[in-house]
């Protein structure tokens, strides 16, 4: 093919690009709800059922951590018309006036959301966010390595494991569970507390190969590490991949934390935003949808749709008991530089 | 000095902005916002503080300036002193065994940095076999590791910047005259004495470039440390990021960023004595 053949060729493969959309999606159709999500957070059947449902497409953009979001929506990003960051950064947003409030009329599937769960979360009268999907924070070990492993955060304290054990490098993670293992709640502003928990952190950090958010997965799977702090859901997948794997819930409790769904302010497709947060909640929806991505909504409705497999998960569905532990990590407002000049010391001592 | 002619200033414009705007631009605002108070809960806040430039003072940032300058460092000196060799050899080779081995030095390049770095992770696996080898002849502790410490960190570093250290050195040592090592060891040189008295002075401005494109990145290094190091090992540019990313302290990570970049300029400005004196 010589090169105005070429041109003359490609300039009609453009032309006839626009013919090659499906029927349907002219009109209406072209409606786009943009999310801004953790990356591998929807299954693709709860996605396909939405497009389908609305006539729409779903666009999904992704971000790594809570702070990536903020400092992004905070810089005015726009364009998007949902969010999904855990619910200390729905406060965040909330607090900087950044949110619209949610219309419950258009959202009837949220009587399905677990009562018990509202009633410690941070947005309890769902104003401005809707739960989506949560897991703990968890401890995992090899059980070939571990010898009398315990299902406490004093795991973190045995020498015999030094050098082979990781902690997430987040300061709301670490201190937090220090917190916990010292009785107090996960969320505290006392300086006391604080300070007591950054002694027990910095002696962990004794005991500890590195700070990892994220390699740590892959680290226990192949015998790297041997104890490692992180979240259930990823600890869950890689469990997959190493049967000596070992995902205990800390007795103690810990941090369930939750992502809620919300909508930034100059969002254009808000009644779309309200029906997807709507399909999410639908209890045959919810239920796929979390088998798929290996979390729990709470969603009571969706529970009874489980396989029984997925139920008995003592990750996601612990004992009440256990579970009562278990607090969502909070906004901390203005005390965030009280936190930061502790996790300081823990990081230079 | 003389006055730059019309076509110098129109063939250098387009540099010139270009580096006003990406380089000059961004570092001014870096510079600023150092000034600026930080909003409790995140964010650049409205006036001037000199809190930032403060929170310098903090005692632990000494340490971590003087890690990150002895990292740099010792990476440096390891990368120039393996390189010397490598430039040498290659110099004496044929011009088509030179363009060869030449392009070995370059290969490894073509591959993503970050995933060199994870190749690294493996080679130095606790459950590797270059650990159990080591754990086999007893050098190496049941519970000890090879990644985690400064040591991964430097060899990680020196494999990446080897072949920035080799490629100035090999130019200049391309220049060399070496029947200059003939004459030294005819007046009664070892050959030793030769390579360090004759060679090594002769490629000198050879080994300064190599130092500044190796020490001068090595100061900002992040993902290394990141990746291969452990609870002590962080540098400056963790430091930053961390700053940036987990406590949303936008002003302190500008006044390190500023640090940073004076401390970078520091060995620009040694070379620029030098070359006047």
């Amino acid at each position: 093919m010589n090169r105005r053949h070429f041109i003359a060729a490609s300039a009609l493969a453009a032309a006839s690009l626009p013919s090659c959309k499906p029927k349907g999606s002219t009109g209406d159709g072209d409606k786009k709800l943009t999310i801004f999500t953790w990356a591998d957070y929807l299954s693709e059947e709860a996605k396909e059922s939405f497009e389908k449902a609305h006539g729409c497409t779903v666009v999904i953009d992704t971000f790594d951590s809570n702070e990536a979001m903020l400092a992004k929506i905070e810089s005015g990003a726009s364009g998007y018309d949902l969010l999904v960051p855990s619910s200390y950064a729905v406060q965040a947003l909330k607090r900087k006036d950044l949110l619209v409030p949610l219309d419950h009329a258009k959202i009837p599937n949220i009587k399905h959301v677990d009562a018990a769960y509202l009633g410690k979360a941070l947005d309890a009268k769902m104003e401005m966010s809707v739960p989506y999907l949560m897991a703990p924070t968890c401890l995992c070990y090899l059980a070939s390595k571990v010898p009398n492993p315990t299902d406490s955060w004093a795991m973190l304290d045995r020498t015999d494991l030094k050098g082979r054990v990781t902690l997430l490098d987040d300061m709301r993670e670490v201190l937090g569970a220090a917190l916990k293992f010292l009785g107090h709640s996960l969320n505290s502003t006392d300086p006391a507390q604080l300070a007591a928990a950054r002694d027990v952190a910095i002696r962990w950090k004794q005991n500890i190969a590195k700070w990892e958010s994220e390699q740590y997965k892959s680290g226990i799977a192949s015998g790297e590490f041997y104890l490692v702090q992180g979240y259930g859901s990823d600890l869950l997948q890689a469990h997959q991949e190493n049967a000596d794997m070992h995902v205990v819930v800390p007795a103690e409790g810990t941090a369930f934390s939750c992502d809620d769904m919300c909508i930034p302010k100059g969002a254009k497709e808000i009644d779309l935003a309200h029906a997807f947060i709507n399909h999410l909640h639908d209890p045959a929806v919810a239920a796929s949808n979390m088998e798929e991505i290996g979390a729990r909504s709470p969603n009571s409705a969706a529970y009874e749709n489980l396989s029984e497999d997925f139920r008995g998960s003592e990750i996601l569905f612990p004992a009440d008991a256990l579970f009562a532990k278990c607090e969502p990590i909070g906004d901390l407002g203005d005390s965030l530089s009280l936190w930061t000049s502790e996790w300081d010391k823990v990081k230079t001592a | 000095m003389k006055r730059p002619t019309r076509p110098e200033v129109l063939s250098t414009a387009p540099s010139f902005v270009w580096l006003v705007m990406f380089v000059l631009v961004p570092v001014a605002i870096i510079f600023a916002i150092a000034f600026r108070p930080a909003l409790p809960a995140g964010g650049i806040g409205e006036g001037w503080s000199l809190d930032a430039i403060r929170a310098l003072g903090d005692p632990s940032y000494p340490a971590l300036f003087a890690r990150t300058i002895f990292t740099a460092a010792v990476t440096t000196v390891l990368c120039i002193a393996a390189s010397l060799p490598v430039a040498y050899a290659m110099a004496r080779l044929t011009p088509v065994w030179r363009s060869r081995v030449l392009l070995l030095v370059i290969v490894p390049f073509w591959t993503n940095f970050v995933i060199r770095v994870f190749a690294w992770q493996q080679i130095l696996h606790a459950q590797g076999f270059v650990a159990d080898a080591l754990r086999f002849i007893g050098l190496l502790g049941e519970n000890d590791r090879l990644l985690g410490n400064l040591g991964a960190v430097v060899i990680v570093s020196v494999y990446t910047y080897l072949p920035f250290a080799i490629l100035p050195l090999f130019a200049a040592a391309e220049k060399f005259d070496f029947g200059l090592l003939d004459a030294a060891r005819d007046l009664g040189a070892k050959p030793l004495r030769a390579f360090f008295s004759v060679f090594i002075p002769g490629i000198r401005q050879g080994v300064v470039t190599a130092f500044l494109v190796v020490f001068i990145p090595m100061l900002g290094s992040y993902v290394v440390p990141d990746m291969v190091g452990g609870t002590d090992t962080q540098m400056i540019g963790n430091k930053i990021a961390q700053r940036n990313f987990t406590d949303r302290n936008l002003p302190e990570a500008a006044a390190l960023s500023g640090a940073l970049a004076l401390l970078v300029l520091a060995p620009m400005f040694l070379r620029r004595k030098e070359k006047t004196a």
